[in-house]
């Protein structure tokens, strides 16, 4: 790895460290490997979103030519958002593409995931499904966000119904995680979503 | 002497031929852009172009007097006596060898995304259509507005 590069994470490391985000609890950034390469990124879910009481872990790696290209950052916890995809986790986010410039950091790119979390773009949409959701039925998007915070980001709202459905089709033999992205696709209609999983 | 004509402001025909080229040219720029080929081209999702080298080669250059005046935003480190800094137009300065590497790569300030002019034609004419389209909306606002306020 160039030097600029490792030499640059450390000095932004210690800045993250020390920042009042981190003294808030609303990010947190850990070294994965030695050779600074790759860290894992946390975000809190902002407050008055279905993300809220949620902790999601991102993958951050850093090129060798960082700071002059953006590093490569996913979310590893999934998580129902327009611009995050349910499957991967790739981010469709400008300034981790055309828009990054030489002067951000880990914070502010932490900090960035974060504001996207609070105000979705469901017109530059990264998940074609969620953004739909999102456009066309603004409440079922909300409470199928807070579901997955609560199962995959330890937030805080049990939804007691959406839990009944994904035993049922669980008993019925599908995969946990298949029956909630069906269930949460078809608007939790379960004979939509029964439909699709096993035709 | 000078010229009855040129005293009056008149151009020479050859000058006359190139506006004619500039107003053809600027219609055609104008047509790409209402019929959105620019955004076709994926103008507007590309990392822009790097700084014309000229005006990167020419940029003021200053050295560092004293420790303790600061950092260089691109490599983070404090600057050191004696280190050369380039001063681009926005009036940020950087390390030189620092800016250098980011105004090949793409064309604007690192800090506050002031473009540089690029060696690209076809960049520097989607940019002027851009802010030309900026204007004439303000215009069109302007005209909406003394119409009905």
């Amino acid at each position: 790895m160039a030097n600029i590069a490792a030499q640059r994470i450390k000095r932004e490391f210690k800045e993250v460290i020390k920042s009042e985000e981190v003294a808030k609890c609303a990010i947190k950034v850990e070294l994965v490997n030695d050779n600074y390469t790759e860290l894992k990124g946390e975000i809190a879910g902002p407050p008055d979103t279905p993300y809220e009481g949620g902790n999601f872990i991102l993958e951050i790696k850093v090129p060798e030519t960082y700071p002059f290209n953006p590093p490569k950052v996913r979310f590893i916890t999934k998580i129902w958002h327009p611009n995050i995809s349910s499957v991967t986790g790739a981010i469709c986010l400008d300034i981790l593409k055309d828009q990054w410039a030489a002067a951000m950091t880990l914070r502010t790119v932490l900090l960035s995931l974060q504001a996207l979390l609070s105000a979705a773009e469901p017109d530059d949409p990264q998940d074609a499904v969620v953004a739909k959701q999102f456009k066309e039925n603004a409440e079922m998007f909300h409470l199928t966000a807070c579901h997955w915070t609560n199962i995959y980001a330890g937030g805080p709202s049990v939804n007691k119904d959406f839990d009944d459905k994904i035993k049922k089709l669980v008993e019925m033999g599908v995969d946990e995680h298949e029956a909630r992205v069906a269930l949460s696709s078809y608007n939790w209609d379960m004979e939509r979503a029964t439909e699709q999983l096993f035709s | 002497m000078v010229d009855y004509f040129q005293e009056r402001g008149f151009n020479t025909v050859e000058d006359a031929d190139r506006s004619r080229e500039e107003e053809l040219e600027r219609h055609i720029m104008r047509l790409m852009a209402d019929f959105n080929l620019f955004d076709e081209m994926g103008m507007p999702n590309q990392l822009a172009p790097p700084a014309s080298p000229e005006i990167v080669n020419n940029l003021p250059e200053e050295k560092i007097q004293e420790t303790n005046c600061g950092k260089c935003d691109i490599c983070l480190k404090e600057y050191e006596k004696d280190e050369t800094v380039k001063i681009i137009p926005c009036k940020h300065k950087f390390h030189s060898e620092c800016i250098i590497a980011w105004l090949t790569k793409t064309n604007s300030c690192p800090l506050c995304r002031h473009e540089l002019p690029t060696s690209d034609p076809i960049y520097e004419q989607y940019r002027k259509e851009k802010k030309r389209q900026k204007e004439r909306e303000i215009d069109i606002e302007n005209l909406h507005n003394s119409m009905f306020s």
